[in-house]
């Protein structure tokens, strides 16, 4: 049942970790492209191929237990996940695990966090357009836009409070039957920050893990020397066409990255493109930015801020970035422009 | 005074064969530094392996039907067809530094380069 990690690569950096004692320390890499339906990038140190490998698969392991808790779209046998809660609306409520229920406190804290601007219960929303993206992908000819009506009847039907939560029984119930969870703006970032924190109590500490370029760092790596220097993760260029793949390159040292942008998923409709991140108010592509970046420690806060920060404009965006601790942020403006918050150059590698 | 000629021919013929070889020697490491590969993937199982700087265009096609085109010139590599439905793999950007890689996860397949020019990013967010 389970499945074994494949290692992709092994770079044959081998020092002495001088700090302590002279422990040989190599550089290893995996990945795999069966959870969160995207890649997933382990990088780390480990004495050997053997205890990388070790590593990968724990990691490996308690992503897939994740994936399949918070999957919105497939059932699996013996689990009751989301999609179990959304079949449930109305009808029941439903006993969870406890992932589930601790993913969607933390996705109620971070939606009043951000005015409403991550809500997990805007499911029916983003399903309407979750069709229409599809069948537009799959036959571009026949790409049409979601009707504004069939948008705005289901947005009534996204109410946080209707998510009822009983901690004592286990169980999760939507009040509202029209509901339905939809958690991709937070579950990916919050399923890795949960997973680095578990590999590192197992010993894995000087590491990084991407999820689909959702990238949490883990300490730091280290140069030719083995001297510890922070890792160095590329923001995405929106423009795919230039050589050049990245816009910024920052140092990390067991903070989080995590970039939403409007080149991930979009279909076009009469020459127009349209992305995947829904502003809650006019229920269209949100259209003032190409992408949003955020730096801080805790990989869900990041992945639910960037989706939120893309949600707002500019200066509401900034003056909550600004009102947290340890929280920086990078947007591209659609003509192009760049601008940051107050911290947020003190990452960028010069 | 002809064998004195003989030995600044000897001389020049020994130079020469000195300098191919070190010519050759050269190139042999100059490859070997620059030998980086391009392997393909396909569901973890390696489908082609071949040279980075070899222009090449590779047809990457499964049982199943699923197709992807990847060309490989002048130390670039990127996607150029596939019959995959969200085409991220054509967009992607062109690759060329060590570690870089192109999927296309509907078919499983994985383009990375592995040697080459270092990369001076560990991972790119996106």
């Amino acid at each position: 049942m389970k499945r074994v990690v494949t290692i992709i690569t092994v770079i044959a950096m081998i020092f002495n970790l001088t700090a302590c004692g002279s422990k040989a320390e190599q550089r290893f890499e995996s990945s795999f492209l069966e959870l969160f339906d995207t890649v997933t990038t382990i990088v780390g140190y480990a004495p050997d191929e053997k205890t990388f490998t070790e590593y990968s698969q724990m990691i490996y392991d308690r992503l897939e237990e994740y994936h399949q808790l918070y999957d919105i779209y497939h059932d699996y046998e013996g689990v009751n996940n989301i999609k179990t809660i959304n079949d449930n609306a109305g009808i029941r409520p439903v006993k969870v695990d406890q992932k589930i229920i601790d993913l969607l406190e933390f996705s109620i804290q971070a939606d009043q966090l951000t005015n409403d601007n991550v809500n997990i219960a805007f499911g029916s929303v983003l399903s309407i357009w979750h069709d229409y993206r599809t069948i537009g992908i799959d036959d571009p000819l026949s790409a049409e836009l979601p009707p504004t009506e069939e948008l705005q009847e289901m947005a009534k039907h996204t109410d946080i409070s209707n998510v009822k939560i009983d901690k004592e029984a286990s169980t999760v119930y939507l009040e509202d039957p029209l509901m339905k969870l939809d958690v991709g703006a937070i579950a990916k970032g919050y399923a890795t920050e949960m997973t680095a924190n578990y590999i590192i109590e197992q010993g894995f500490i000087n590491g990084m893990i991407s999820v689909g370029g959702n990238v949490r760092t883990i300490g730091t790596k280290f140069d030719d020397a083995g001297s510890k220097i922070p890792w160095s993760v590329g923001i995405q260029n929106p423009d795919q066409d230039s050589t050049q793949p990245t816009v910024h390159i920052l140092q990390l040292e067991d903070m989080s990255l995590v970039t939403s942008g409007v080149y991930e998923r979009y279909y076009t409709v009469d020459g127009k493109r349209y992305h995947h991140i829904i502003d809650p108010e006019t229920l269209m592509p949100s259209e003032l930015f190409q992408s949003v970046s955020i730096v801080c420690k805790d990989s869900g806060m990041a992945d639910a801020l960037s989706t939120s920060i893309f949600n707002m404009t500019l200066e509401e965006g900034k003056e909550l970035i600004e009102s947290l601790e340890d929280t920086e942020a990078f947007w591209i403006l659609k003509d192009g422009t760049y601008e940051y918050s107050t911290g947020f150059e003190t990452y960028i590698r010069k | 005074m002809g064998n004195k000629m003989l030995k600044r021919n000897d001389m020049i013929m020994m130079g020469i064969v000195l300098l191919i070889a070190l010519i050759s020697l050269g190139f042999f490491f100059l490859n070997k530094k620059e030998g980086s590969a391009v392997i393909i993937t396909v569901d973890g199982e390696i489908y082609q392996q071949t040279e980075l700087d070899q222009n090449n265009t590779i047809k990457i096609k499964q049982d199943n039907g699923d197709y992807n085109e990847v060309i490989i010139e002048d130390g670039y590599v990127w996607m150029t067809d596939a019959d995959c439905p969200d085409k991220l793999c054509v967009k992607h950007n062109k690759i060329h530094y060590d570690h870089e890689t192109i999927v296309c996860l509907p078919h499983k397949v994985v383009v990375e380069i592995v040697g080459g020019e270092e990369n001076t990013v560990d991972i790119i967010a996106k």
